[in-house]
């Protein structure tokens, strides 16, 4: 027997499953402090890549001055520049991508609530069937 | 005004109907639409030129997922850079993926708007940009916009100056990205464009969010003057002598463009048909969910036979 109040529970949350569900279940499957810290992880990963990116455009740039100066430069100064630029950026790179991620992290949870509810009430008619 | 209701009904409607047949043409245009007008701008590498590789590619666009439109876009520009001179198409290149990987992670619903930004600085109307984003984004879309503004700058920088980019001598490599990244940087239009395109974004954003009658007008209204004062203030003391008069009629056509989006695009809840499938215990469901359409009724004029003022009848 089918059972019409059951399909269109069913089909309500297979609808939120392919759509908006299909990235806050996703979300879900970690704790928050898994997900946030991963998230900030790769966030310090891509400001490395940019920071590498603009140096060697930076360097590039000024390749001949470079190379002239390179015997004369003070190393350990133009490393410790290098270093706090670096520094600045990835920590200023992971603060936001740590607010952008824990906010995403309420958003997800609090969109999957109602979801819950439903699964509950799921839950609910099966142990009724069952008991018939 | 009723038509127009009427339109609009009929036009939620049928996407609810055909949403899974109009989206891939969607894309299909919008992807072909973009790579020809890449190819008619920058368009330096003949063979990408092949109409047949356009359509191939468009094709491909409309069942992927929206954002390959820039996936592709991008190595389009990237391609016809390469063929013009390797030190722009470095910088390009180099552009590109400081904005993938610092910005996009991020947001990937906005990356849309860095593709729509120099589309529309094509076709004279800008202005409709941060309108728009101010509408349906938020005050990230700023990046995105600033983002599209800067790429539509790169481009033009190397479409007007193709003949001597084209003609860099090539034993110089270090010289000439030192020329290209020097013009590209000391762009001061695309600066200006950039701030006032973030102003506007801001103002619009904050006005329609008041609690105020007809906030989205004023929020239209003040977002276009606020834009066109910003850059006519901006060009004359920054001397940059760009067309004003193009200006303000590119920012009339936004605005009216942003009047017909606001009635038949934002704001308009376009559900669509829901094709799940599911199983239980027992069955496989295939369902096909079609939204029921309720429409706002349209307000209801109320006229008056006896007018108030009529003379009283003695009594």
């Amino acid at each position: 027997m089918l059972n019409e109040k059951r399909i269109r529970l069913m089909t309500k949350m297979a609808a939120y499953e392919e759509n908006e569900g299909k990235k806050t279940i996703s979300i879900s499957n970690y704790f928050r402090g898994d997900y946030i810290s991963f998230q900030v992880v790769k966030g310090a990963l891509s400001a490395t890549v940019a920071f590498c990116l603009v140096i060697a455009m930076y360097v590039y740039y000024d390749l001949e001055i470079f190379l002239e100066d390179i015997y004369k430069m003070d190393i350990v100064a133009l490393l410790k520049t290098v270093a706090t630029a670096y520094a600045a950026i990835l920590i200023g790179y992971m603060l936001i991508s740590y607010i952008v991620y824990s906010y995403r992290y309420t958003k997800a949870k609090q969109s999957l609530h109602r979801y819950f509810t439903q699964l509950r009430e799921l839950q609910a008619m099966y142990e009724k069937e069952g008991r018939r | 005004m009723t038509t127009l209701l009427e339109l609009k009904e009929q036009i939620i409607k049928f996407y609810a109907k055909y949403e899974v047949y109009i989206l891939p043409v969607l894309r299909f245009l919008a992807a072909l639409f973009v790579l020809i007008m890449i190819n008619g701008n920058v368009g330096y590498m003949s063979r990408l030129k092949n109409p047949a590789i356009v359509l191939i590619v468009a094709l491909v666009c409309s069942f992927l997922p929206t954002n390959m439109i820039i996936i592709f876009a991008a190595g389009f520009v990237v391609l016809h850079m390469y063929a013009l001179s390797i030190e722009c198409a470095i910088v390009v290149l180099l552009v590109f993926i400081l904005m993938f990987v610092l910005y996009f992670r991020f947001s990937p619903k906005d990356s849309m708007a860095v593709l729509l930004t120099p589309v529309c600085f094509a076709l004279k109307i800008p202005y409709a940009m941060p309108l728009a984003m101010g509408f349906v984004g938020n005050p990230m879309s700023i990046i995105s916009v600033a983002c599209g503004t800067i790429v539509y700058y790169i481009l033009k920088y190397v479409k007007d100056n193709a003949t001597q980019l084209g003609n860099l001598e090539s034993d110089s490599a270090v010289t000439n990205f030192k020329y290209v990244v020097d013009n590209i940087i000391n762009n001061k239009e695309m600066i200006l464009m950039s701030i006032a395109f973030a102003a506007t974004i801001i103002l619009v954003y904050m006005i329609k969010r008041l609690s105020i009658d007809h906030s989205w007008k004023i929020a239209l209204g003040v977002g276009a003057v606020a834009d066109v004062l910003i850059i006519f203030v901006g060009d004359l003391s920054l001397d940059i002598n760009a067309n004003l008069g193009a200006t303000i009629l590119g920012t009339i056509v936004s605005v009216l463009l942003m009047i017909v989006l606001q009635f038949f695009v934002f704001n308009v809840d376009y559900s669509r048909t829901e094709y799940v499938q599911f199983e239980d215990d027992e069955y496989y469901y295939y369902v096909k969910a079609i939204p029921k359409i309720s429409v706002a009724t349209p307000s209801v004029k109320v006229k008056r036979i006896h007018s108030q003022s009529a003379p009283k009848r003695p009594e």
